[in-house]
């Protein structure tokens, strides 16, 4: 299907952001193939945390009790990967969920992310010594662009199934029989005749010195017990209790904990603290801290509250430039989009051309904010600093970047560093920085031998932090009588994510920004036809830091691009949905994916009163995703947002629960941005503090969800981000059904909107 | 001072104006109780404090001497989990998990005012943020909660 081959503009992505790739996005990864685990990196893992017992090999651990210990190097931020990860290998060892206990191993080069490095394994598998090459000094051991099941999909059912065959190849040498007499069910292996039995904890040992050539072959779709079937996430139990602990939740022997105030101005450097001796003599507080390049300064206090006090209390002797202001952003940002462009991803024919000498072309322009990941677990890390050691604790969606930090921050080698990774409060892109881990090391390496618990409270994590880019697009279209797309041009500007984030992580790694494929993802690779179509895309320069935020690039890039292809049906008069079903003709499985939502919505059918619709469709991250957003007028600008119908096709599925529940969390997700979110910037200073100011979505404005999940037998796509881009364009097209007006900026209450 | 945290008595020495969160979190280690944003505002520090529903971030732990103090690690009964916990387990409510300490704890005082809420009672007494908007779970799990306890108490001796 045309959807699943790799794409022309593949080559022209990546390689300069390998390192973070985009973490968390680079929406471009198509057709996937090829198996990590048979690389000889599949086999290099040290064990260590992995307790009692035998290892099979690198993710799988038995002990003689027939415990089967799992390894998931994937951060679990609430999207399930402590699940659904566990199921995969589960699948093909024939296991239980119940037989499973999983930790989360060091992030060593077996369990580097692969997806993250190259967008397409297949070209991994053909060319494996660049591979490895990377992986020997970058195993990028990450969670994000909703890659752990495309990525893991293979391999981890590889691990299951190789595993099984070694338990199986054991029991038969035992009993003395040829394999095929054998076969294994529940964690154990049966005797087929005679009906004996050794359980896996019984052959671990024997087992683990088995060679397999290959990778047996996977059990068939038919035959699966817990792939495609609801299970209960195994992480929940301790999350109604109190007792899952997030990375705040840490608490090591003798900790102290820090609280970090940064430099007030985006480009400002602190010089001292001019009351520091007062700071110093504030109840609890141990010490003062100053960050390197003067980018902050940290108050080390024997309780949190203590050492927000002393933050709070501080007089900072710094510089930093007061003049930028969203106005300065938003002038900018006409300047770029309307000068030369660094890059066009997209440019087939001469849409240019077309535009310039047509008739009746349709202009508009967009722009969305800067937006605030705000995860609800305020932004920390610790770390403890002894010598050559040190140890970390912390809730991050890269296990090795923190082993890059701690070393960053407080010179201890690799080597001698242990990464305890928790349970994230919410991650979204955010808890794949850096800074973080680097500052909480830092200030430990000063304090060495005393575990610090560094802190950014909200204020600080809210005003300071790699927010999702202010974006501006201009859009023109030339339109045929049937509505037909002769010519399409999206001129973009904004600040490159991928280029701010690695000059955080990976400065070696950087290159130009125009080689940024998570600027363009959600603005081409569009199943609409289009005879001349351009996107191209210019870099806003601008002291401010960006970083990835669930769905990156399609966050923007899908709102601008499913309002305009809506302002296009309007133009020539045909319904939403039907004039993206005339332009999708060469795409079964996004026609699929736009009747179903149609139909679950009574698309077209008669409301009633006060009821609108708007509809949206987008690819992203592998994965298509329709919805209609559902809302009722209730007073003038009053709206109530009473219902979402969602569709995916995400291919093969893997937790089904999972997927509905992140397809909800994807589009409130998108809501509260939609609805509420702005970071504005005023006097040089981000004018938003905590939640009074930056809002978000809550029980009494959250719609119902409906998700349909479509069954489709084809690779799996994530499902972790796909579904936030399409709601902010539903929305607003519902909007412009009930009021005419056609929302071209966002947030919504800007534009005097209320919801209730 | 004496604070009554889950029907023990613990003591402690701190400024009479640190906000009870910070006393279980970094003096009592007591850490289910959530930091979300210092100002009342998330709901993620929800405790009750003699059965009513209060944000802990802002409000010093001297206020709470001699009353009770029930946080998320003291609701279940003799190794029981209470019915909104089962209910958050049935329905596969948390994400991140992070605000669910004290979306449970909200829930726990909404049902013990009113046993049958209607989903408007529920907007209205929900009003803590989640950030994975699990709303919907949160909101079919309250309802399962209060006809599993109705259930129970329609149940003879």
């Amino acid at each position: 299907m045309s959807d699943n081959k790799p794409s022309k503009a593949k080559k022209w992505t990546r390689r300069a952001f390998i390192g973070t790739g985009g973490l968390l996005g680079v929406g471009l990864i198509v057709g996937v193939g090829g198996n990590w685990y048979l690389s000889k990196n599949a086999y290099n893992y040290s064990g260590k945390g992995f307790g009692d017992g035998h290892s099979l090999n690198a993710w799988i651990r038995i002990s003689p009790d027939n415990r089967i210990t799992i390894a998931v190097p994937r951060a679990e931020m609430g999207q399930g990967v402590h699940t659904s990860v566990p199921m995969l290998i589960a699948e093909e060892l024939e296991v239980r969920m119940s037989d499973i206990d999983i930790i989360e191993p060091q992030p060593e080069p077996a369990y580097a992310n692969t997806l993250l490095l190259n967008e397409n394994p297949k070209d991994i598998h053909g060319s494996l010594k660049f591979m490895e090459k990377i992986s020997h000094f970058l195993p990028l051991v990450a969670t994000g662009g909703s890659t752990t099941i495309p990525d893991g999909y293979d391999y981890m059912r590889s691990a299951g199934a190789t595993a099984r065959e070694m338990l199986i190849q054991a029991a038969a040498e035992k009993w003395g029989v040829d394999k095929s007499e054998c076969y294994a069910k529940d964690a154990q292996v049966i005797n087929r005749k005679t009906n004996e039995r050794f359980t896996y904890g019984e052959l671990a040992e024997a087992a683990s010195g088995i060679k397999l050539s290959g990778i047996p072959k996977f059990k068939e779709k038919k035959d699966w017990k817990l792939l495609g079937k609801p299970v209960q996430r195994l992480d929940i139990p301790n999350k109604v209790n109190g007792k899952a602990v997030f990375g705040l939740d840490a608490r090591p022997e003798g900790v102290l904990y820090g609280a970090i105030r940064h430099a007030t101005y985006h480009d400002g450097v602190i010089n001292g603290v001019t009351n520091q001796a007062e700071i110093e003599a504030m109840p609890g507080v141990r010490k003062v801290v100053l960050l390197p390049k003067g980018m902050g300064v940290v108050a080390v206090a024997d309780n949190t509250w203590r050492a927000k006090n002393a933050i709070l209390a501080m007089q900072l002797d710094e510089t930093g430039d007061k003049t930028l202001s969203s106005e300065k952003v938003e002038e900018h940002a006409t300047e770029v989009v309307d000068g030369e462009m660094i890059a066009a991803p997209m440019n087939e024919g001469d849409a240019q051309a077309v535009l310039d000498n047509a008739e009746g072309v349709i202009e508009a322009t967009y722009d969305v904010p800067y937006l605030a990941h705000a995860c609800m677990e305020p932004i920390n890390c610790t770390v403890l600093v002894k010598g050559d050691k040190a140890e970390a604790w912390v809730g991050h969606q890269g296990s090795s970047i923190v082993l890059d930090g701690v070393n960053a921050g407080a010179g201890v080698k690799k080597a001698g560093i242990t990464v305890n990774n928790l349970y994230l409060g919410g991650g979204f892109g955010r808890r794949a920085e850096i800074d973080m881990v680097v500052n909480a090391a830092y200030v430990a390496s000063q304090m060495e031998g005393t575990p610090i618990q560094l802190v950014y409270t909200r204020e600080e994590d809210i005003r300071h932090e790699m927010y999702r880019p202010y974006a501006k697009a201009k859009f023109r279209a030339k339109l045929n009588e049937d509505g037909s797309i002769e010519a399409w041009e999206n001129k973009l500007a904004l600040q490159s994510v991928g280029y701010s984030s690695i000059m955080r992580i990976k400065p070696a790694f950087a290159d130009s920004p125009a080689k940024d494929a998570s600027t363009p993802e959600g603005a081409i690779h569009l199943p609409y036809n289009m005879k001349n179509a351009y996107m191209g895309f210019g870099q806003m320069e601008l002291p401010i830091q960006v970083g990835n935020w669930r769905s990156v690039g399609n966050s923007h890039n899908g709102f601008f691009t499913e309002c305009f292809i809506d302002e296009c049906a309007n133009a020539v008069g045909k319904d939403p949905y039907e004039y993206r079903k005339s332009l999708i003709t060469k795409h079964p499985r996004f026609s699929a994916v736009l009747d179903k939502v149609a139909e679950m919505s009574n698309w077209g059918k008669p409301l009633p009163e006060n009821r609108f619709h708007g509809i949206a469709l987008l690819k992203s991250f592998r994965s298509i995703v329709a919805q209609v957003a559902e809302v009722t007028k209730v007073g003038d600008n009053q709206f109530s947002i009473d219902k979402f119908y969602c569709v995916i096709d995400c291919g093969r599925v893997v937790n089904p629960d999972t997927v509905e529940a992140q397809m909800v969390s994807g589009i409130i997700f998108g809501l509260s941005a939609a609805l509420y979110g702005e970071i504005t910037f005023k006097d040089g200073e981000v004018e938003q503090f905590n939640f009074p100011q930056y809002e978000m979505v809550r029980m009494n404005v959250a719609p119902t969800v409906e998700v349909h999940i479509m069954d489709v037998d084809e690779y799996p796509g994530g499902v972790g981000e796909p579904s936030t881009p399409p709601a902010a364009p539903a929305l607003a097209n519902a909007l412009f059904a009930a009021t005419g007006q056609r929302i071209r900026s966002l947030p919504l209450k800007n534009h005097g909107y209320e919801f209730v | 001072m004496e604070l009554k945290i889950n029907g023990k008595l613990h003591t402690v020495d701190v400024e009479e104006n640190m906000p009870l969160l910070w006393v279980l979190r970094d003096e009592l280690n007591m850490t289910g109780t959530k930091y979300g944003c210092g100002v009342a505002s998330c709901g993620a520090c929800t405790v009750h404090a003699d059965g009513i529903p209060v944000k802990t971030c802002m409000l010093p732990a001297s206020a709470f001497e001699g009353q009770e103090i029930t946080t998320i690690e003291g609701i279940a009964e003799e190794g029981q989990l209470s019915d909104i916990q089962k209910a958050w387990i049935e329905h596969q409510v948390p994400q991140c998990g992070y605000c669910q300490s004290g979306m449970i704890m909200a829930a726990e005082a909404l049902l013990n005012e009113n046993p049958n809420p209607t989903d408007e009672d529920i907007d209205a007494t929900m009003t803590n943020i989640c950030r994975c908007g699990t709303y919907q779970r949160i909101r079919e799990a309250i309802h399962t909660a209060a006809k599993n306890r109705q259930e129970k108490t329609e149940l003879p001796g």
